[in-house]
């Protein structure tokens, strides 16, 4: 589905992404986690085509979209004038919107994207993240900024999406909790794959390995 | 779909609106001011040959002048840094749309946001022919398109500078930077030739100077839209992934291609009073000449009849192919024996005198060229005296305009927060 054979990414003489190679399986929900600076933000921006690499292949299959973290989109206009963007710009059934309620987000519908909360934003992100056709999500840090009802509504709607999903974790647990498959990235490099059933006891595997 | 997010996010800056509210108060009191000053010249001893063009439109569109380098470039900054630093950017170039698209769509927001900002103008030639003033078709024709060139150059450069830098203050230095670089040329060439009297003529200031004649100049229409189109460019290549090679070729192709654009000799004199062109006799005398004609000034830039004959070398050089001006006080400072000579040089005749004035400079053309001096004729311009007063002028500009603007700032700001 998504296939990234080799990734090298150098910046300032330091290798970001080194030889990383991964498949993204159809249905699955895969984790990329890993402590901070590990280059997480920095592969998915590749894989999206948003940053240039020094070398290696990624074979995006179908399409993917990618929904980056600390972003706040449009920030002078409303929730609703954000939505409805999107909306038009897939003319298809805003699917998005039809989570609102699920993300808690239609009560903020009127509300400007500047006035809203780390978490709220989050929200929109994931729902804008969700109007889009494209097979496969990458959601860099889906639950930065939620609190732990808001994890665990957004962990309902993400595996009732029923579409392929990429996700940036830092919180160990909810990636134990939501994804089928984890990544575990440390320096630019990918040092353990599996399920978290194989990685086993996921605290103590990132200690060891990172 | 995108100009009209496009729109929306221009209608939702504050840049945009400032701007609205700051043109109306400026173009009237650069109007009711032209107004006045026209009336009384035109009750003065000698109405004749005055012309609205430089009475009153010119004067009214100064606003128009601050506003392109001091005004609008934050509203082109803003379209494109508001969007990357709130990373609203990040998710737009991921959508169906090509980064071409998305610039050109904001492009045409800018235009929007433009054409709107004219509206003072508009209301200001609507006044004034409500007055009984003239107003002469071509020339209006030629000095709105030399304001909708300048307003693509600088569009265009500010959303480069916003896409290359981050951040809007960065990028609003550097085309503050820009525009002083342009004036900078501009001062430097006054009076000198070659390269950077020729590049000096391309400078936005000197466009803007060159459409206000009612001269169309197809050399400067193209060298503006071939940097503009390479700003664009670079705008679209930076929306999503920089590429240092990419714009740097880009700039050396719009180089190439705006130096062969220099060598396009075709211009109109759209001017009602034919002030770019020399009597219609006059020129068909002169294009029987097929020599090249060789110009040497002895003046310095500063002196007052370099000004005089910098109008009658332009109108050569429209008229005649070959003229070659040389300035051999250029960079040279001192007491010259030769000081305000101009020397003409002819197929081996050589002339020499001191005036500047287009009567004698033709004349001696016509002696070195052995070609018959062609009969007089009294120019056909009387001009438009119009002694007027600027009625309702302030009420509109003052009052009306700055109360609409905030009026419909607020009602598009209830608007989005009410969806």
């Amino acid at each position: 589905m998504i296939s990234v054979r080799h990734l090298t990414v150098i910046r300032n003489r330091r290798r970001i992404l080194d030889d990383v190679s991964f498949d993204v399986r159809p249905g699955e929900i895969l984790g990329v986690i890993g402590p901070n600076g590990a280059g997480k933000t920095t592969l998915f921006e590749c894989v999206a085509g948003l940053q240039p690499i020094d070398s290696g292949t990624i074979d995006r299959g179908d399409g993917l979209f990618y929904v980056p973290d600390g972003i706040k989109p449009w920030p002078d206009q409303t929730v609703r004038w954000t939505l409805d963007l999107f909306a038009r710009m897939y003319a298809r059934a805003p699917e998005g919107q039809a989570r609102a309620p699920v993300l808690h987000m239609d009560r903020l519908l009127e509300q400007r994207v500047s006035s809203l909360s780390k978490g709220e934003t989050k929200r929109l992100n994931i729902a804008l993240g969700l109007m889009t056709p494209h097979p496969v999500l990458f959601l860099d840090e889906p639950f930065d900024g939620l609190d732990l009802k808001q994890v665990r509504a957004t962990m309902e709607v993400l595996r009732n999406v029923r579409r392929t999903l990429v996700l940036s974790i830092n919180q160990l647990r909810d990636a134990a909790r939501v994804c089928d498959r984890l990544l575990l990235l440390n320096e630019g490099r990918l040092v353990a794959s599996g399920t978290p059933a194989e990685l086993g006891d996921i605290e103590e595997a990132f200690l060891a390995l990172t | 779909m995108v100009f009209r997010k496009d729109l929306g996010e221009l209608f939702a800056s504050r840049a945009f609106w400032l701007t609205l509210l700051a043109i109306g108060p400026l173009v009237g009191q650069a109007f009711i001011q032209a107004v006045d000053t026209y009336a009384e010249v035109s009750g003065g001893a000698l109405p004749q040959g005055l012309s609205p063009l430089d009475g009153v439109v010119i004067p009214s569109l100064g606003a128009y002048e601050l506003a392109i380098m001091l005004l609008f470039p934050f509203v082109a900054i803003r379209m494109i840094s508001a969007e990357r630093m709130s990373g609203a950017w990040k998710l737009m170039v991921q959508w169906p749309v090509t980064n071409a698209g998305h610039v050109l769509s904001k492009l045409c927001a800018l235009t929007v946001a433009w054409l709107v900002a004219l509206i003072p103008f508009g209301i200001a030639m609507v006044l004034w022919h409500c007055y009984g003033g003239h107003l002469y078709a071509a020339e209006m024709v030629s000095v709105m398109l030399g304001y909708l060139l300048r307003f693509l150059f600088t569009a265009a450069i500010s959303m480069a500078a916003a896409s290359l830098v981050p951040g809007a203050a960065s990028a609003a230095v550097v085309v503050l930077a820009f525009t002083i670089g342009t004036w900078a040329i501009d001062f430097i060439a006054a009076g000198r030739g070659g390269w950077l009297q020729s590049l000096a003529s391309y400078t936005p200031a000197a466009a803007s100077r060159t459409f206000e004649r009612g001269l169309l100049r197809l050399d400067v229409v193209l060298v503006l839209l071939i940097v503009a189109c390479v700003a664009l460019f670079i705008t679209a290549r930076y929306l999503r992934i920089g590429s240092i090679p990419a714009a740097l070729a880009a700039v050396i192709a719009g180089a190439v291609l705006a130096l062969g654009a220099s060598h396009v000799r075709a211009s109109a004199d759209l001017s009602e009073d034919r002030r770019n062109s020399f009597p219609i006799a006059d020129e068909r005398a002169l294009r029987t000449i097929r020599q090249p004609l060789t110009i040497s000034v002895w003046l310095a830039a500063e002196d007052p009849r370099m000004n005089d004959f910098a109008n009658v070398l332009a109108k050569l050089r429209r008229t005649m192919r070959d003229v070659n001006v040389r300035y051999p006080l250029e960079g040279r400072s001192g007491l010259f024996e030769a000081y305000g000579q101009i020397e003409y040089r002819l197929g081996g005749r050589v002339a020499r005198n001191r005036s500047t004035t287009e009567e004698i400079v033709l004349e001696t053309i016509y002696g070195i060229a052995g070609v018959p001096v062609p009969p007089h004729s009294d120019s056909a311009y009387t001009g438009y005296p119009l002694v007027a007063r600027p009625a309702g002028a302030a009420l509109i500009f003052y009052l009306l305009w700055p109360v609409t603007v905030s009026l419909v700032w607020m009602v598009s700001r209830r608007n989005r927060q009410t969806g």
